[in-house]
């Protein structure tokens, strides 16, 4: 995988070795421009908003026994990491796009539709394991026998001792909703300055101006990088 | 006076029983050990009275109050369990302010009762150090000072002298049993180690296969065992005993 990763990035360097001044082009014109900011504030908001889903729902997942719990959590967790975010994409259309009594289709919330079901299941997976590591140390215990109740629970033990799991469940959710495209693309489509992502320009792009497309795709890996390294320094050992 | 009492308590896990009509009195401030090999039921026995687990059968009653219904939160237990069970990210001095500042506690009165507390236990100077600063025996003193800061109607030990070294062991078990007793709380302590238990423990039951086989003093186990398990578990001390009981032979 790793050997993988190395050559995929050496080789976009070599291809895109000869036209950097395109790439340097590629940043400055308003489409790509406009594309960065709906990826990462979309990316962004993503990762926010499941952060808020995924505390109540792992503290439900661990704490609470009902029946279908096994069956919920696989369609919450496994079930989207494995379904075609082109499907989701069109289910979402026929849900909340035209004739629906809500639609939303071909707007900015729809590109945050979009991400949110494929994206939220890594910061899910994070935020559940961590909080059934605790509950099984019983510090959990430790604390209601202290007179601890939920609401202090969530924000002085639970939340402190996930911190570092949450933001790396964030970073994940992130990373996963800046490359998301199909489901997007369906939903969303890619209209500048609105819906149209990173991801999407180097797909629409890539047949007629295949040098755009490295460009834009090299800037995709560098800020793809950069942002995980940023959330591994700020997730740090202090 | 008795404190808490335990009555006809029976637990089964699928078809084992782990608990079977298990039933006794703990007098007022008195330090009860409930000792056992592993597995006897003794760890369940604890847990039933925190509120973590339901009891099939049977019930608890605390100054002759029935509490089977409190949760964990209501009944006002302190707990310090086997691995200390201290707060990672806290220091030793949020860890004892824990249990006061969930009960809103003024701040004042909380840095009061702290101090109070680290100088019961001995612990001065080390407020500001996390768990992972502390040796095995101040962790143990700082779970105690926890447990203690609420003053708990009832403290429940588990394992307590587990996790600490060999070398220092009989320091840290009597300056546990001093602590305890300064602090006049009546307590629960679930133990293995028949040597510690006989240290530690005003009065001693003695567990096996779910059930209490016998309560009594020291003195009363010792030169009374009522059954072969009894004498089997307590087969060196019997033997020491009964040197000091009659040294010419």
């Amino acid at each position: 995988m790793i050997l993988f990763m190395v050559v995929s990035l050496f080789y976009l360097y070599v291809a895109v070795g000869r036209t950097w001044g395109l790439v340097v082009e590629a940043l400055v014109s308003q489409p790509v421009v406009q594309a960065i900011i709906v990826s990462v504030s979309s990316s962004t908001l993503v990762g926010l908003i499941a952060l808020a889903v995924v505390v109540p729902t792992a503290y439900v997942f661990t704490y609470k026994e009902f029946r279908f719990k096994g069956l919920l959590e696989t369609l919450l967790v496994e079930f989207p990491q494995t379904f075609p975010p082109a499907t989701v994409g069109l289910v979402y259309l026929l849900m909340l796009g035209p004739g629906s009594r809500i639609n939303i289709a071909y707007t900015y919330p729809a590109v945050i539709v979009s991400k949110l079901y494929v994206a939220t299941p890594f910061a899910m997976s994070f935020a559940i394991r961590r909080f059934r590591e605790i509950h099984r140390s019983g510090l959990d215990t430790v604390a209601r026998t202290l007179g601890c109740r939920t609401r202090h629970l969530l924000l002085w033990i639970l939340l402190p001792l996930s911190a570092k799991d949450l933001a790396a469940g964030f970073s994940l959710t992130w990373a996963r909703a800046m490359g998301e495209v199909a489901g997007t693309l369906i939903f969303a489509g890619a209209i500048p300055g609105l819906t149209e992502t990173i991801p999407a320009v180097v797909l629409l792009t890539s047949s007629a101006t295949p040098q755009l497309a490295l460009a834009v795709s090299v800037i995709a890996a560098f800020l793809s990088i950069g942002a995980l390294l940023f959330f591994k320094w700020i997730a740090r050992e202090r | 006076m008795e404190k808490l009492r335990i009555e006809d308590i029976t637990k089964h896990y699928g078809k084992v029983t782990a608990l079977d009509r298990v039933s006794l009195n703990v007098r007022s401030e008195e330090f009860l050990v409930v000792m056992g090999p592993s597995g006897c039921g003794k760890t369940t026995l604890l847990l039933i009275l925190l509120g973590v687990l339901k009891a099939d059968s049977g019930h608890l009653y605390l100054d002759g109050k029935i509490i089977d219904d409190l949760t964990v939160e209501d009944r006002n237990f302190g707990y310090v369990p086997q691995d200390f069970g201290l707060f990672p990210h806290m220091t030793a001095h949020d860890n004892i302010a824990f249990g006061l500042r969930v009960r809103n506690t003024p701040k004042d009165e909380v840095n009061r009762r702290v101090e109070e507390l680290l100088s019961l236990v001995e612990l001065q100077g080390i407020e500001q150090r996390k768990p992972a600063e502390l040796s095995g025996g101040q962790r143990q003193r700082v779970a105690l000072a926890r447990a203690l800061a609420i003053q708990p109607s009832l403290l429940l030990l588990d394992e307590p002298l587990s996790n600490v070294d060999e070398a220092t062991k009989s320091e840290i078990r009597q300056r546990l049993k001093e602590t305890v007793k300064l602090a006049g709380v009546t307590t629960v302590c679930v133990l293995h180690e028949p040597g510690d238990a006989l240290v530690l423990g005003d009065r001693i039951a003695v567990m096996y296969a779910g059930k209490i086989l016998q309560i009594g003093t020291v003195q009363n186990l010792l030169e009374e065992p009522e059954s072969e398990i009894v004498t089997r578990l307590l087969a060196s001390h019997l033997f020491r005993w009964g040197e000091r009981a009659s040294p010419d032979g």
